[in-house]
Order: structure tokens, then sequence, then C-alpha cells
């Protein structure tokens, strides 16, 4: 058969980097990210943390194709600010946010099982 | 949020095989059998990942089934004749007996029936894996999520220019794991993705300033 190995989708491959900058050309303050083997699992959550950034001007992400394993992430920010710093902060506050969210639901957990018993 | 990750069996080796059914239908009716991994998954290796040539007890679980039937009438082959090399990776259907307790008691799953005279022996390996990979490594059976209004609680009167602030999600398992622990896995896998990435990324970012 001629289907693509399953771990395609998650294994780098040999020499790849797992994310690559770009700078775009026409427009100041904008990149474009290429992250590879992702999906929009972390597309579009980092994509909507970075709209809740005020600086951020320009968010958006795509899987150009459902066979190659990589998303294209668009960042344009204002001009105090870069897109690689934009990106780095909205990691950040996602790996805080889900750290608070694990947090809550251990407690949650552990009230349930306190009250069972 | 399916990321969380499960052992499921890959068959390597059919020892003998007279029943109706053909080799591969076996293995992949084996294969489906979900296995309780609460306890061990996280200590489990890869096996790609893993130093040794082909399976280990870091990467895999043994498991073996040896039957044969000798009675006039039909022999159910189910998951109970699965014997697994460590206690803690069993089919979801054996634990009940063991503990009973916790959970009400299932069926256990049925492989393949037997006539008099024919038989199966199977060797067979249990690997981590996860649902990206291959689907018979989800242990999540029903997965849902719902924002208000909620139609449950009927506690809110609808607003029509609201934005959706509280989500319910509904997780049911398969018994491999508890729901809980799902939860917390694919919370811990989110995470170990981001901090990935983020070192990637400053890395790149270091790189592409040098230049």
């Amino acid at each position: 058969m001629n289907a693509p190995p399953t771990f395609e989708s998650f294994l780098l491959f040999e020499g790849e980097k797992k994310i690559q900058i770009e700078k775009d050309t026409k427009v100041p303050n904008a990149a474009i990210f290429t992250i590879n083997k992702e999906d929009h699992t972390l597309g579009n959550m980092i994509c909507t943390q970075l709209r809740k950034d005020p600086q951020v001007l320009f968010t958006g992400y795509k899987n150009p194709h459902p066979l190659e394993h990589k998303i294209v992430l668009r960042i344009q920010t204002t001009a105090d600010y870069s897109p690689q710093e934009a990106l780095t902060n909205a990691i950040t506050d996602l790996i805080s946010e889900i750290s608070l969210m694990e947090e809550r639901f251990r407690e949650a957990v552990r009230e349930k099982q306190e009250g069972d018993i | 949020m399916p990321y969380a990750n499960q052992p499921t069996v890959q068959i390597s080796q059919i020892e003998a095989n007279s029943t109706v059914l053909f080799d591969e239908f076996i293995s992949h009716r084996i294969g489906l059998i979900p296995l309780t991994s609460d306890d061990v998954v996280d200590r489990m290796q890869y096996s790609r990942d893993c130093t040794c040539e082909d399976f280990c007890p870091d990467c895999s679980v043994e498991f073996t089934m040896d039957v044969k039937c000798q009675d006039d009438v039909t022999r159910h082959v189910t998951s109970a004749d699965l014997i697994s090399s460590n206690p803690k990776i069993v089919p979801v259907t054996s634990r009940n007996k063991e503990e009973g307790s916790e959970y009400d008691d299932t069926d256990d799953i049925l492989i393949v029936k037997l006539r008099k005279g024919q038989e199966v022996k199977v060797k067979a390996f249990a690997r981590k894996g996860f649902a990206k990979e291959h689907a018979n490594t989800t242990q999540i059976t029903l997965y849902a999520t719902q924002h208000t209004p909620n139609l449950r609680n009927d506690q809110a009167p609808f607003d029509p220019t609201g934005f959706p602030n509280k989500y319910f999600y509904n997780v049911e398992s398969c018994g491999s794991m508890k729901p809980e622990n799902i939860v917390f896995s694919a919370l811990a896998r989110l995470k170990e993705k981001l901090s990935n990435l983020q070192t990637q990324l400053s890395h790149e970012i270091q790189s592409d300033a040098e230049e």
C-alpha cells in the first residue's frame, strides 16, 4: 500500500527543525512561523492566545495540506514589539494557564474524592 | 485532548491457529482489547525510543494465550485467556475480578469461538502508543464539550450577545484509565508540547540574531 507511515505526523525528519522563522518582507513587524509536526491542537491554541494580546495586530494560522504535517502561523505586531516576543509571551501564558487549570482540577478531584468518603 | 497514551497490543507471533478466523483477524481483535494502564503508562518507554532491539520489559509487556478445545461444546476464547506478564497491565475485563469493588462486573471480550479439536496459540507484545499513531490506542470512548447557555442546568437566561466563558467537558473512558487521569495526562502532554516549542523557539531566535 502507498499510505504514508503514521509516525510521519509527529516525528521530525532527520535534520528538520521544529520551528522556522521567516520575516515578512512586505509588511513591517510581521513574521511567518512554520511549526513542523504540529496540527490544530497547538495552532488554534496559540492563535487564540495571541488574539488576546493588544499589541498583536494580526494573527492567523493554517495547515497548508492535511498530508503536510505542519502549521504556518503569521503574526504582525505594533512597532515597539516583535512577532518573536509575541509568540514567546503567548506560549508562556498558555503554559501558566494550563498549569493553573491542572492545579484547580487536581483540587476539584481531591474534594470530590473526599466528599465521597 | 486525545493525546494521552495507552499501551496497546501488537501481535508478534501467532504460533498455532486452526480456528475459523485467519491470523490477521485474530490479531486485530486482540489489538482492540483495552488494557489497564493507569499507574504504569507514564513509566513505560515508547518502543521506538527504547534502547533495546526488539521488545524489552521497559517498553513492552508480553501476553500469551494458549487455548485448545477438547470438549464437545463450543469453547469461547475471551480476553480472560490472555495472560499478561505484568499484573498491572491486564485486559480491563480481567481486572474487575481481582478488585471487584470500583467498577461493575463486565463480561469478558470474545475473541474467537473454538470447535472440538481447534486451537489457538498466540504470543503478543503490548507497547505504548497514542491515538494519533493508531486509533486502537485511544482510551476515550466519548468526549464532548458544551458551552453555555447550558440546556442541562437551564440556570442562565439566554444572552444573544454573550461570549462563551463556561465549558462543560464530558469524558468517558474505555476503562484503561480513569477519566480524571486522562484529563491530567492530556494537560501534561499539552504543557510538554508547549515548553518543547518554547525552547526550540528561543534557540531559533538566538540563531537568527547571530546571523
